[in-house]
């Protein structure tokens, strides 16, 4: 049986028990099964990703789809509940029989997924889920396209290392499995590292108010301020910082909330010099990198932060797969994600293990500034788009 | 006195006013709930989500025409009025005459309620996240005392400031407005005794309209003077709900006063045990301190209003 | 043994056959959360329902039977093991429950509401703070002991049968009565010499052994959990409650009913409606609760009795509930 004789077969048959979505009206196309926030307090990163999925989605098949077949994506909403992608996962699995899943946001679902996953022995693409034990459980199914939560703060290492070399560090984190992971991750390197920790707290995630522990932070004096949030907590926490006048040689985010476009829009100049990891900015020089951004921008009239990327480029490693794979079964499908070796907008996609890690796609990370307004791409300096500020000037000095 | 000992009292003081100006808000949440319970004995489970509507009012008002938060103060409360005059009228009133076993039919249809505004927000405005961007968003008042040859240095957020002092004025004309007035004194023996107020001639049915409208323009008042120090979201309401009921509960049911003070209870209890605690408990000081004041306080901290 | 046991011992036969002709895992999946929540519903309703004591913290014992199991296999059971959680996770909820209870049991009504919805929101936080005991917000997550949907249809079915027989022999017996009476007129209860609060405390414990029974199940079933999964009050605490009065409280077959209906129709909103399906879900809760006051089964069986009894003396109408 040709492979696409196998798709054809394999689409009939989901398109018979699965005969309420008519997504499946022709047999010309492959289906896989995509669990996404899009309802409840993650369905802003859901939306994002899913405009970013039918986008390479739209482009694969422009060109030609997989020789010649069409990929056809099944985005379920899950609702940020791990029990309801759970729920889903089983139902792509059992019902629709599609061999290959793909998704998920959050660190919680997408571990939950991953169990399902690698129970049924289906190959799961992690793709934008960062805790660092979903790829540490020596799951064989299981392959992860963003680096671990603890890899995220490569970049600022590289940067301590070679610029900043602080002494004290206070840390605050939200109470999430993100959280948690990034800020262990800080913590181990800095007792690794002579830098001390001077306070590292998690907080739970809608707070209105933190000035009392920015206060306690300020009478501290830590030379940095490190902090991991998920959402919208981050610009709060920069605004009140400048409104304590909590003065520090910089601001450092983990990710997440500090690298969203609205970051800068809700915290307007209390962004100004605030730092964070991140795993891209549209001035990465990958092929596609800034097209992707562009476009997208375009299309939706608003910018993608790097779970927009890694949603597309994880379309166009899922089409490699296709394409490469022997047959549509979940075991060949596997060897040929095992043996993915890809550059794609979003950076280099191969799948390695080391330490505790398996199936782990190992990349540089970067460290962002906010620069008059925009952010600037500071670390490492063969990526940077601007010089870094640092230390950054106290609050009352600035303009 | 040492550069030590100044800073801890620098951190006091900031985490004092913090704690109060932050308690000043949610009074403004708790009234609004205070009001609702007190008359009808009912709990909405839909409070933060109306606040949430008032939130995305402001926020189009702002956006669309520029219209300064404050200023939207004047559209947003009668707005509100009416959906919960709406609300009351042609939802929870029928239910409320249905006979049932547990009196609970209420607090679910508010559960329905919560649901169909939150994701009726989530269909018109999409999951993003969105603010208003005002230019006094971080403006922050110093205030440097200096003391043993030490300076500690206060700061006031501005917006913090405004919706403190108009939550202290809306409480006060509430206050009022129930003492004073026909329809406030017909609002309070609602409260205390709904049959009794019946059959003294109060038609009880168009005050419990007054007063679901009251207590929504009030939780939106709350929400209009949250959006400059905030965000919103469509998913915003739940947890602002349960401090609701914290501070209500905190006050005694009813109690203008008292949900004033529970708000400051409850903000102060927050950002001293954020410091002093710990942070990741935050949010529990407000839940210990209520069930404390339910069992040894049973009528709320000041002690009366409990029908 | 009456008519309604026996078509309720049928009924249980009839879908204890069921796996034999289901083999969609899917399905099964469906049918194992319809009954986790058919026993969940029952056990709010003993409480809830039939004692008339309205807790908005039910989460608290689910979330302390999930973790009972999760942490035994954190701490080197084997999944297989990790059965027994099931009754240990019930003994810890109840006992939970009796800690609860003795505080909360002083207040009435909406108070008594609020006060459980307050401690079991402090129970949530320490979960999410205790991170050497409950691994914090990263959660539990183990790869369960069986692959077949049907075991766990089976186990669950077994649980909520079994639950289903006890509140029925519990409220056809003496507590039952003074259950009913409780909920009726406390004040009065007390003065014809029941001791209110030791009856109270005793319906919340059977009831918070049952949810916590389910919470053992659900992580042994579903083999992760984080508190906020568990611990949740809209997704537990208040789920439970609506189950249970959309089916009828204070019904026996009224949390079955309820279950159904929030899981299959939730499911369907949700595929088929997309990201509009809590709007729908919404509309439906409001529409349900406004045509039957009384739940589903409730108000049919009002509206029944009500048309025989008006059949028979015209005149009679409302009296009957």
């Amino acid at each position: 049986m040709t492979i696409r004789r196998m798709f054809v077969a394999i689409a009939v048959a989901a398109a018979a028990t699965f005969s309420a979505t008519p997504l499946l009206a022709q047999a010309k196309s492959f289906t896989v099964g995509v669990p996404l926030p899009l309802t409840g307090a993650e369905a802003k990163f859901g939306e994002m990703e899913k405009q970013a999925y039918d986008m390479a989605v739209e482009e694969i098949n422009a060109k030609g789809g997989i020789k010649g077949v069409k990929l056809a994506l099944d985005i379920q909403d899950s609702g940020g509940k791990p029990e309801t992608a759970t729920a889903i996962v089983e139902k792509f699995i059992g019902t629709n029989k599609y061999p290959i899943v793909v998704g998920e946001y959050s660190s919680q679902c997408s571990y939950a997924v991953a169990g399902v996953a690698e129970k049924y022995k289906v190959p799961y693409l992690v793709v934008t889920g960062a805790a660092d034990k979903i790829t540490q459980e020596g799951w064989k199914y299981v392959y992860r396209l963003n680096p671990p939560a603890s890899l995220y703060n490569l970049g600022v290492f590289g940067f301590f290392e070679n610029v900043a070399k602080p002494k004290t560090i206070a840390i605050l984190y939200e109470n999430t499995d993100f959280g948690n992971s990034t800020s262990k991750a800080m913590k181990e390197y800095c007792d690794g590292h002579g830098v001390s920790v001077v306070l590292s707290e998690g907080y739970q995630a809608g707070g209105v108010d933190f000035k009392p522990i920015l206060q306690k932070v300020k009478s501290l004096r830590p030379d940095i301020v490190y902090m991991v949030s998920y959402l919208m907590d981050a610009s709060l926490l920069m605004r009140q910082s400048k409104e304590l006048d909590l003065n520090a040689q910089a601001f450092i985010g983990g990710g997440a909330g500090h690298t969203l476009p609205e970051f800068l829009q809700n915290a307007a100049d209390a962004s100004e010099l605030c730092m964070s990891a991140t795993l891209w900015t549209p001035q990465a020089k990958y092929p596609g990198a800034k097209e992707f951004f562009d476009n997208f921008k375009k299309k939706f009239g608003k910018e993608p932060d790097y779970h927009g990327v890694e949603a597309y480029a994880a379309t166009y490693v899922l089409a490699d797969v296709l394409k490469r794979a022997k047959t549509a079964t979940p075991e060949d499908l596997r060897a040929a994600l095992a043996s993915t070796d890809l550059t794609t907008a979003f950076g280099p996609v191969k799948f390695v293990s080391w330490g505790k890690f398996t199936n782990q796609n190992k990349m540089e990370t970067l460290v962002l500034q906010v620069i008059k307004g925009k952010y600037e791409t500071v670390w490492p300096p063969e990526a940077a788009t601007a010089k870094y500020v640092y230390p950054v000037p106290r609050w009352r000095d600035r303009k | 006195m040492s550069p030590q000992v100044a800073g801890q009292i620098e951190l006091l003081g900031q985490v004092l006013i913090s704690g109060i100006l932050l308690g000043g808000l949610y009074a403004l949440i708790g009234l609004g709930m205070s009001l609702i319970m007190g008359v009808m004995k009912i709990i909405n489970l839909a409070h933060g989500e109306l606040m949430m509507v008032a939130m995305y009012i402001t926020y189009g008002m702002f956006t669309l025409w520029k219209v300064d938060p404050y200023v939207s103060l004047l559209v947003v409360c009668p707005a509100m009025f009416l959906l919960g005059i709406a609300i009351q009228k042609f939802l929870i009133t029928p239910v409320m005459n249905a006979d049932s076993v547990l009196p609970q039919n209420q607090v679910l249809l508010t559960v329905g309620i919560g649901l169909v505004l939150s994701n009726l927000a989530l269909l018109l405005f999409t999951a993003n996240y969105r603010s208003v961007p005002v230019s006094y968003a971080s403006k922050t008042i110093y205030w440097d005392v200096k003391a043993g040859g030490q300076t500690i240095s206060l700061s006031f957020s501005y917006p913090f400031l405004v919706a403190f002092g108009i939550a202290v004025f809306l409480g006060a004309a509430l206050f009022l407005f129930l003492g004073m007035t026909d329809t406030g004194r017909m609002i309070r023996a609602t409260a205390q005794d709904k049959r009794a107020a019946s059959l003294l001639g109060i038609n009880t049915k168009r005050i419990t309209y007054i007063t679901f409208g009251l207590g929504a323009a009030l939780v939106g008042a709350a929400g209009a003077l949250l959006d400059p120090v905030y965000y919103l979201y469509p998913q915003i309401g739940g947890p602002f709900t349960s401090k609701a009921f914290v501070i209500t509960v905190l006050g005694g049911l009813g109690n203008i006063p008292g949900a004033v003070l529970g708000g400051l209870v409850l903000g102060l209890a927050e950002s001293l045990g954020s410091v002093y605690v710990s942070l990741g408990y935050k949010d529990a000081f407000g839940f210990i301190i209520f069930v404390l004041v339910l069992i040894f306080l049973p009528k709320g901290l000041l002690g009366k209003g409990r029908a | 043994m009456t008519k309604s046991l026996a078509a309720a011992l049928l009924s249980v036969a009839a879908l204890a056959l069921l796996p034999l002709f289901v083999s969609n895992t899917y399905v099964l999946h469906m049918l194992v959360m319809v009954l986790l929540w058919v026993l969940l519903g029952q056990s709010w309703n003993l409480l809830g329902g039939y004692t008339g004591q309205v807790s908005y913290g039910h989460a608290a014992f689910f979330g302390v039977g999930a973790y009972t199991t999760a942490i035994m296999v954190k701490s080197g059971l084997s999944p297989a093991m990790a059965w027994w959680g099931l009754l240990l996770g019930g003994i810890l909820a109840a006992l939970v429950g009796s800690v609860l209870g003795w505080i909360c049991f002083r207040l009435r009504g909406p108070y008594f509401s609020l006060s459980i919805l307050a401690l079991s929101e402090v129970l949530r936080l320490i979960a999410v703070n205790w991170k050497d005991l409950t691994n914090g917000a990263e959660g539990i997550l183990y790869i369960p002991a069986f692959n077949s949907k049907a075991a766990y249809y089976w186990i669950i079915l077994a649980l909520a049968a079994v639950s289903f027989l006890t509140i029925r022999a519990v409220m056809r017996s003496k507590f039952g009565f003074y259950f009913l009476a409780i909920r009726e007129d406390q004040d009065c209860a007390e003065s014809l010499g029941i001791n209110t609060t030791k009856y109270k405390l005793y319906s919340l414990l059977i009831s918070a052994f049952f949810t916590g029974v389910a919470g053992s199940f659900y992580m042994n079933y579903m083999g992760f959990i984080d508190p906020g999964i568990v611990f949740s009050l809209p997704d537990i605490s208040i789920m439970m409650i609506l189950c249970t009065m959309l089916g009828g409280a204070a019904t026996m077959e009224g949390p079955a009913v309820g279950a159904v209906l929030y899981i299959l129709m939730s499911e369907a909103f949700r595929v088929f409606l997309k990201s509009g399906h809590l709007l729908f879900f919404g509309i439906l809760i409001i529409v349900i609760i406004i045509f039957f006051p009384q739940g589903i089964v409730g108000t049919l069986r009002e509206r029944w009795a009500g048309r025989r009894l008006r059949a028979a003396s015209p005149g009679i109408s409302k009296e009957v509930a």
